[in-house]
């Protein structure tokens, strides 16, 4: 049978396969949101979705706007704040996975979301640092899913601790043992981390995604997995899953913007009409 | 940090601002994301104060219009979201490449913690020390070094990160519901809220609703502003559009996205502002004319449907000294057997 996805949707449904049951995942954007949700809906029941924001237990009906987007779900188990999140949530270990997003990333998983170009003269404000430093250095896994970012040879600035320069490093510095970049995943496959030197490989390709092309995209000798798989698809029923909860997640970024300018032409002429009568 | 009477302290937006804000005074938002004082905010900008210093954990919208409005010299932050990609730019990126603007990157949290140490009168506080090599610890801007150290820990002898607490001049906040002393009452994502609001030296309140003083006495746990650091309290329905609040109103996204596609320059965010910010007298206003150009309807879905919390019981035995009858259990005296027994002990002085 032939199954018919969007590259989102496969983003969101190998995103989930990150999470185990009953663990503790913070969640900012909308594409670890899906794939949060969607793994709450099948193999881990058990995981609770929190933010930052000092929301813990979510049961968002769609994707939140942003971390605090009270309009996305009804009721949640605790209410604490954004400080007893990073204190005494994430500094006590309760973290076990964090999704967050890249600007940049560099072979050990550090990564960059602040500015692109010489600081003092950049390119490109990127959003900011937000949330991501402390919980990239304090949560036991951390899961980045690439939609714009790329990875670089050095970072123009580096927001969120990775494995800092690979082997113990990251360790020696002070962040909890065994923590660390789990797996990024990208709209051409899923990088993992070698487990003694910390160096980021291509441990899975999408579907018709070619090897060498990927490589040519990455400024040094990428490694590859000797075991390199191809991501496993979605099921019908995942599918279905993500549409109904994330229309937006599914159609991306470029179809996300053409449907809203429709939306709010249609608002305004609805509008104007109206006052016109 | 200043004190303020629990009185009445209702009055105009327009006048909270020009009694208590001084050009050149830092200042904070007590909410983050969600809630936002926009009405507030737009009022500031109508008041043409300037070369003020802005706390701001994490900025949907109001960043970018303080940066044009010119009324924000120095800025402290750690997220200002930035639509489009590479071929567009924002109003917070043209004011650092022309020298307008002075910014301090953070995290989250280490700048939350600033206020934490202002709020509770330490000069300093610990952090999560495993950031310390970070680009926005290293780099520092305006403030020197008047942001992180480094400590020993007296206890385990190991090397501590800590950032400088700050007390910001006046907190700008916006809360469900508020008595006319101006005791605020949040609910929903607590996020900064808390130590935002503590560390300033006082709180600018807006309020979708000014309630009875006995619905705060019945839901203290609610109470998130107290008066004792509230100057002004105004009652502001849709106070915090485009921006939700749980309770009230749902985000708007698409007037969001109108402002969004403006800020490519400042010509058309200028327009923006005139139509919204400058050629409006209030927040009445402003929706009046949101239902004019946006249609009933557009404002009509945001409305949130009622999901009550179930009240919490804070009640008690409501054992008096002296019951209705006048006796007291626990001595079991009424009062002229109290008196009798003090007199009778040689505890009663007499004039």
């Amino acid at each position: 049978m032939t199954i018919k996805y969007t590259i989102d949707e496969l983003i969101v449904y190998r995103a989930a396969q990150e999470i185990r049951d009953g663990e503790m995942v913070v969640i900012g954007q909308g594409i670890g949101m899906a794939a949060g949700v969607l793994a709450r809906s099948t193999h881990a029941p058990n995981s609770v979705i929190l933010s930052e924001a000092g929301i813990v237990g979510i049961d968002p009906f769609k994707v939140p706007l942003h971390i605090a987007d009270m309009s996305a779900f009804r009721g949640y188990t605790y209410g604490c704040d954004m400080m007893d999140a990073f204190t005494c949530i994430a500094n006590q270990g309760y973290v076990d996975v964090a999704f967050l997003g890249v600007g940049q990333m560099d072979k050990y998983g550090n990564v960059n979301s602040v500015y692109i170009g010489n600081p003092d003269n950049f390119e490109m404000r990127l959003s900011g640092a937000g949330g991501a430093p402390e919980f990239a250095a304090y949560s036991m896994r951390t899961v980045f899913t690439m939609s714009g970012g790329q990875f670089v040879k050095k970072l123009d600035y580096l927001t969120s601790p990775g494995y800092l320069e690979g082997g113990n490093s990251r360790y020696k510095a002070g962040m909890p043992a065994g923590s660390g970049p789990a797996a990024v995943i990208t709209q051409d496959g899923v990088f993992k981390f070698d487990q003694i030197t910390k160096e980021i490989f291509l441990s899975s390709v999408h579907p018709g995604k070619d090897v060498e092309k990927i490589k040519s995209k990455i400024p040094w000798d990428l490694k590859v997995a000797v075991n390199l798989e191809v991501t496993k698809l979605p099921s019908e029923k995942d599918l279905e899953f993500i549409r109904t909860f994330a229309p937006f997640i599914t159609m991306g970024r470029k179809l996300q913007i053409e449907c809203n300018i429709n939306r709010i032409f249609k608002m305004l002429t609805k509008a104007s009409e109206q006052k016109e009568n | 940090m200043e004190k303020y009477m629990n009185v009445d302290k209702r009055m105009t937006m327009e006048d909270a601002i020009s009694k208590y804000v001084n050009d050149g005074e830092s200042f904070v938002y007590a909410n983050c994301l969600t809630g936002m004082p926009l009405a507030l905010t737009h009022e500031l900008i109508r008041s043409g104060k300037k070369n003020l210093m802005l706390f701001d954990q994490a900025s949907i919208e109001e960043i970018d219009m303080l940066i044009e409005a010119r009324v924000i010299d120095r800025l402290v932050t750690t997220f200002n979201f930035r639509v489009g990609g590479k071929r567009t730019t924002s109003p917070l990126e043209r004011a650092l490449k022309e020298r307008r603007l002075k910014i301090e990157e953070l995290s989250n949290l280490t700048m939350l913690s600033m206020m934490k140490a202002g709020a509770m009168g330490y000069s300093f506080i610990p952090v999560l020390s495993g950031i310390k090599m970070a680009d926005f610890v290293k780099r520092s801007n305006y403030l020197g070094n008047q942001r992180f150290g480094e400590v020993k820990d007296p206890f385990t002898g190991k090397k501590q990160l800590v950032v400088k607490g700050y007390n910001p001049d006046f907190a700008f906040m916006h809360v469900q519901r508020a008595d006319t002393a101006g005791n605020g009452q949040m609910w929903g994502a607590m996020f900064n809220s808390k130590w935002a609001a503590l560390a300033a030296n006082k709180i600018i309140l807006t309020c979708e609703k000014i309630v009875d003083a006995e619905v705060i006495k019945s839901s203290p746990h609610l109470t998130i502003a107290p008066s004792f650091k509230v100057c002004a309290v105004i009652e502001c329905p849709w106070g915090a559009h485009p921006s939700e609040l749980a309770g009230f109103y749902d985000n708007d996204f698409p007037f969001r996205a109108l402002y969004f596609a403006t800020l490519g320059s400042s010509a058309s965010i200028k327009t923006w502002m005139d139509e919204w910010i400058y050629g409006i007298k209030d927040r009445g206003e402003y929706l009046a004319h949101y239902v004019e150009k946006l249609g009933t309807e557009s404002l009509d879905v945001l409305r949130a449907k009622p999901r009550l919390s179930v009240p919490a019981d804070y009640g008690n035995a409501n054992s008096y000294e002296w019951d209705e009858s006048g006796y007291n259990r626990s001595l079991d005296m009424n009062m002229s057997q109290f008196v009798e027994f003090l007199d009778k002990k040689g505890v009663l002085l007499q004039s």
